[in-house]
């Protein structure tokens, strides 16, 4: 990073996307012809997916060894959270029957997208070898395509195991209509089946990055008008927007895994 | 801004790779295992509540069976009481009737024998005023008495017996 205080407004702007996208490598590494290189947003995953594993595995060491274990402490928090997704996304979107075969799936989606979203609000790549403040994977469209696309592919399976292959398909579109509206309504169809993951994808890191750069925006003017002031004021009203990033990181966990539960669950149900 | 979209297959794997082993590790165990005990606890909580409601149904209706029970018991023990008095009654009735049949008898009886008592001490009397008066008129016999000083002691005999 140059020396701040140096830029024109026009690479500010530069300076700004910058921090937000993955633009350090930090091992270049390749297999097959495939870049695998350890980025910035490949760290975030890791450290994430660590933490998560470890906080999860912690607090339900308990409940791999009894049928109806008491929680207590972090466990009892942990299992709030659980059931939280369980009665309020799996159970009205899935149905009680099947949240023991999807629940794994989409209370990862949850727990990931969260724990990457909230890491992102942590200015801690200072301190990892180069890199700047803080970013989000779950702010690089391409950890959120994975992820909807992952999205995408449950929606079908859970369509065939529930209904078979060729009646999944067939339930894309309702039965019973004059066959004129088919005409329109097939590739209306097939082009929200691919939409959804779309959305999903532009959504998430759309917000995710959205924080990062307004707060990367204002704290802009110090380094460009060098005013003890504009310090004071920039830092008061990040301080806000952190606060507002927090329930912005939850929302939109939120978002994302009631949407793919919600579309798993059209998969399933479509016959009704 | 570019830089923002740009298409990166490297971190896509990445992000595979890191969300699958998350699936896997943690969907066998922690997401199943807590959605088990969540179930398990929900349905114990339900179970709990049905028995508890069931329990209560049950005592609701001992308490009933009790109470008509002991309503029961206590209209007998009236019964009971109300025939025990009556019998009772009955058998005073009876006995007094009887106490009084008795008491008659036994007045008629003593009145009878009292009569009989009397005709025979008088008849034992009879008897002996006349040995009495044999006895005199032996003796007056014996003195040669004239027929008037007979009747004359005899009289006075007679008269010595009544005082007597």
């Amino acid at each position: 990073m140059a020396a701040p205080g140096h830029g024109t407004s026009n690479n500010i702007g530069d300076k700004i996307i910058e921090h937000v996208a993955n633009s350090d490598v930090m091992i270049h590494f390749e297999l097959f012809g495939v870049d695998l290189s350890i980025t910035k947003h490949v760290i975030m995953l890791w450290i994430a997916a660590g933490l998560l594993v470890t906080a999860a595995l912690y607090a339900t060491r308990k409940y791999r060894k009894e049928d109806r274990p008491v929680p207590s402490g972090f466990s009892n928090a942990f299992e709030f959270v659980v059931d939280f997704v369980r009665t309020g996304i799996l159970i009205p979107t899935i149905g009680k029957n099947h949240v023991l075969k999807w629940g794994p799936l989409v209370m990862s989606f949850f727990f990931l997208i969260l724990t990457m979203n909230f890491l992102g609000l942590v200015p801690f790549f200072n301190y990892i070898n180069h890199g700047h403040g803080g970013t989000t994977a779950t702010g690089n469209i391409n950890v959120t395509a994975s992820l909807a696309l992952i999205t995408f592919i449950a929606i079908i399976i859970a369509g065939i195991l529930e209904h078979g292959f060729f009646k999944h398909w067939k339930n894309l579109v309702p039965g019973g209509l004059p066959k004129a509206v088919y005409i329109i309504l097939i590739p209306i169809e097939i082009l929200s089946m691919f939409v959804r993951p779309f959305a999903l994808t532009m959504r998430l890191a759309a917000n995710m990055t959205a924080g990062h750069i307004a707060m990367l925006a204002i704290f802009a003017p110090i380094f460009l008008l060098h005013n003890a002031y504009v310090g004071v004021a920039s830092v008061a009203l990040n301080v806000g927007i952190t606060f507002l990033e927090i329930i912005v990181s939850i929302v939109q966990a939120y978002v994302f895994t009631l949407l793919s539960s919600v579309f798993i669950g059209q998969s399933i149900h479509a016959d009704h | 801004m570019e830089n923002l979209l740009r298409f990166d297959t490297g971190l896509m794997i990445w992000t595979w790779i890191t969300f699958i082993s998350v699936l896997v590790i943690l969907g066998t165990k922690a997401w199943k295992p807590m959605i088990k005990a969540l179930e398990n606890r929900e349905n114990f909580i339900r179970e709990s509540l049905e028995e508890a409601e069931a329990a209560r149904k049950e005592a609701d209706k001992v308490a009933e069976e009790y109470e008509a029970m002991v309503a029961k018991a206590r209209h007998e023990a009236q019964n009971i009481v109300a025939a025990g008095k009556e019998t009772a009654e009955g058998m005073k009735a009876e006995i007094l009737n009887e106490a009084q049949d008795k008491s008659a008898g036994i007045l008629k009886q003593a009145e009878v024998q009292i009569v009989a008592e009397r005709e025979k001490a008088i008849a034992e009397i009879r008897t002996q005023i006349v040995d009495i008066s044999m006895a005199a008129a032996e003796k007056i016999i014996a003195k040669s008495l004239t027929p008037e000083d007979n009747e004359r002691l005899i009289d006075d005999a007679l008269k010595d017996y009544g005082k007597n």
